[in-house]
């Protein structure tokens, strides 16, 4: 057998006679893949939205001679939060409590502005804090952009309505306000009644050009509306987009700390125990003692990476969480979690070869763990530099090969890509391993 | 003279500006047993190590003709592991043929515990056998020992010295480093380092 494989099994042996650490290392990934399940299960699950109409709005309101059945709307809204009618001050109260994750509120004098047609009304929307808010947001302006979409033919046909006054003439009302209108057919017909002549002429002509113009205002109205219209294609693709970051931060943060915390200790551990001098004797070349806590934080990470990814499928596939676990996915998964883990586990050599001694060693890996993952989520747009510092560190690679691996319809370029930095980070991590290593002495 | 076993040319170890062995030539020949002998600091635990390639000279090189076993003065063997583990494992490690003959055998020599228990566990006594024990795995013709018996009760000491002897009566060597006069006489030659220098001195000047 040879060194590497002799010092795995050695390092093996050792973390499982050590029950705290064992302990912690089968919890963690459970506790983490649960509360990954729970979390991807509420980001599924319907929102809960107070509705305050503080208009008492009737059963059924009529907008530009079109009928709108409130229940029938708030039935659309409900397939994408659960609205709760409440009123004001307990809709408050509850998202204050954060019983409700928002507030929207009808007005008072909503209804009139509406069938106005002349005024545009307000939705109040209140959000709370906490992370669902911005999801809300969307889905509420998906609801008003579905509304008025609905209510513009109410509004185009109202608009038309006067045109078609003006057309043919006839008794109109606006703003209350009762009124007739002679209309450009009579005018036409009163023109031609009336002795011609050249002022007469150009009248006529102005009526015939006004006429024809006003007979393609339905049209142009309704382009009017609908600059653009988006149609929804149906995609082929996987959709549970939360889902998959959720799953796929879950296993990185688990495998990059256990990993780099493994690694890093058993590296020192190494010379605590006075062993590294017998096995610098020629027993052990450094690179194997490198080679040999990359493959304990491999092997380790792979069974963390794959419990959690068993669990977190467990959990969606009880939940009945939309979209479902990828199981068919699971073989590249836990390729990927060998490769991020053992690229960690260098990393965590090489702190623990710099570090010298396990306890500073378990320290430094926790306190440098917190800032790797948290730069890794910092958004391009908002901060450049830290972007750029997180493309030299594994663990942003590692969270975008596993999305690729679980989720991506191909996910070979993506999967490809990822597993050459991480290759590369893996392989500078290794070499100032194996360098720091020269000084680590009994 | 014998044959040389073992010898250190021009060796040299440095920590930045500290000087822990000043450049030194040492050559252990078949059947000689020899006493580093010194203050502490003077240099003896590091000589012993770089004889035994354990850490590397800054300057020099050491030629070795022969399997060298060596007791570093602190215990060095995986705490969580039992005896017979840490000795299986660097038996394994030394390319010993039947590494559970091997440790089997020393566990008996040593009369070290048998039972699966943490060698992290075992006394101070029993873990500088166990720490002698690994150092004989392979049968080595070279024995290099810093201060073995520190921690041993006398019959413990004996067992050690036999060994020691054994090996030397073999054709192998023995280097030992020691602030115990009385052990001086199982040495066949002695050197004396101060300061990280071999030093002209005899061992009562050193000592006072």
């Amino acid at each position: 057998m040879s060194a590497v494989l002799l010092l795995l099994r050695k390092d093996l042996r050792v973390l499982r006679r050590s029950p705290l650490l064992l302990a912690a290392l089968v919890a963690y990934p459970i506790v983490i893949a649960l509360l990954v399940g729970l979390v991807a299960g509420y980001a599924s699950a319907k929102p809960r939205v107070a509705f305050v109409d503080d208009d008492n709005l009737p059963k059924v309101i009529v907008v530009g001679g079109h009928r709108f059945h409130i229940q029938t709307v708030i039935d659309d809204v409900a397939k994408q939060v659960t609205l709760v009618r409440l009123p004001d001050a307990e809709a408050s109260r509850e998202l204050a409590d954060g019983k409700v994750v928002a507030t929207i509120t009808v007005p008072p004098g909503f209804l009139g502005d509406l069938q106005t047609t002349v005024v545009s009304p307000h939705l109040i929307l209140k959000t709370g804090s906490g992370g669902l808010a911005p999801r809300v947001t969307q889905q509420m302006q998906s609801l008003v952009y579905q509304l008025n979409q609905k209510l513009q033919s109410g509004y185009i046909a109202a608009n038309l309505a006067f045109v078609q006054l003006l057309l043919h003439g006839g008794h109109g009302r606006f703003l209350g306000k009762s009124f007739d209108v002679l209309g450009l057919d009579r005018t036409a017909k009163e023109l031609a009644a009336m002795p011609q002549s050249k002022r007469v002429a150009a009248i006529a002509n102005f009526v015939r050009q006004a006429r024809a113009g006003l007979a393609q205002t339905g049209d142009a109205l309704r382009a009017t509306a609908n600059p653009i219209a988006l149609q929804q294609a149906k995609s082929h693709g996987r959709t549970w987009l939360l889902s998959a970051q959720v799953q796929s931060y879950g296993i990185a943060v688990t495998v990059t700390f256990l990993a780099l915390l493994l690694a890093a200790g058993a590296t020192a551990a190494e010379r605590d125990e006075g062993t590294i001098g017998r096995l610098r004797r020629g027993l052990v070349s450094l690179g194997q003692l490198v080679w040999s806590k990359v493959a304990l934080a491999g092997v380790v990470g792979l069974v963390l990476g794959a419990a959690i990814a068993v669990v977190f499928g467990v959990v969606v596939d009880v939940g009945g969480i939309t979209g479902g676990e990828p199981w068919a996915r699971l073989p590249l998964l836990l390729a990927g979690v060998l490769l991020a883990a053992g690229v960690v586990g260098a990393a965590g050599a090489l702190l623990g070869a710099v570090a010298r001694e396990a306890r500073t060693a378990s320290l430094l890996a926790v306190l440098l763990v917190l800032p790797v993952v948290f730069i890794g989520l910092v958004p391009r747009a908002s901060l450049p530099f830290a972007y750029w510092i997180s493309l030299f560190l594994p663990f942003v690679h590692a969270v975008r090969l596993f999305g690729a691996a679980l989720y991506d319809t191909s996910p070979w370029h993506r999967v490809g890509i990822e597993a050459l930095w991480l290759l590369g980070i893996g392989a500078a991590s290794w070499m100032l391993a194996r360098l720091a290593a020269r000084t680590l002495t009994a | 003279m014998t044959d040389v076993i073992l010898r250190a040319v021009r060796v040299a170890r440095r920590y930045g500006d500290v000087v822990a062995l000043a450049t030194t030539d040492v050559e252990l020949h078949a059947g000689e047993t020899v006493a580093l002998v010194g203050p502490n600091g003077a240099g003896k635990s590091t000589l012993l190590a770089i004889l035994a390639g354990a850490i590397e000279p800054t300057e020099g090189t050491v030629e070795s003709h022969a399997r060298v076993g060596w007791v570093p003065q602190r215990p060095a063997h995986y705490s969580r592991l039992s005896a017979r583990e840490n000795l299986e494992l660097f038996a394994r490690l030394e390319g010993v043929g039947d590494p559970a003959g091997a440790a089997a055998r020393l566990l008996e020599r040593f009369a070290l515990p048998t039972a699966a228990r943490p060698s992290g566990e075992l006394s101070v006594g029993n873990r500088q056998r166990l720490n002698v024990a690994l150092a004989l795995l392979g049968d080595p013709r070279v024995l290099l020992l810093d201060e073995p018996t520190a921690a041993l009760d006398p019959g413990q000491r004996r067992r050690v010295w036999e060994a020691a002897d054994a090996l030397r009566a073999d054709g192998g060597a023995v280097c030992f480093a020691t602030q115990n006069l009385e052990e001086i006489e199982h040495a066949t030659r002695t050197i004396v380092l101060q300061d990280g220098r071999i030093a002209s001195l005899t061992v009562e000047e050193v000592f006072g």
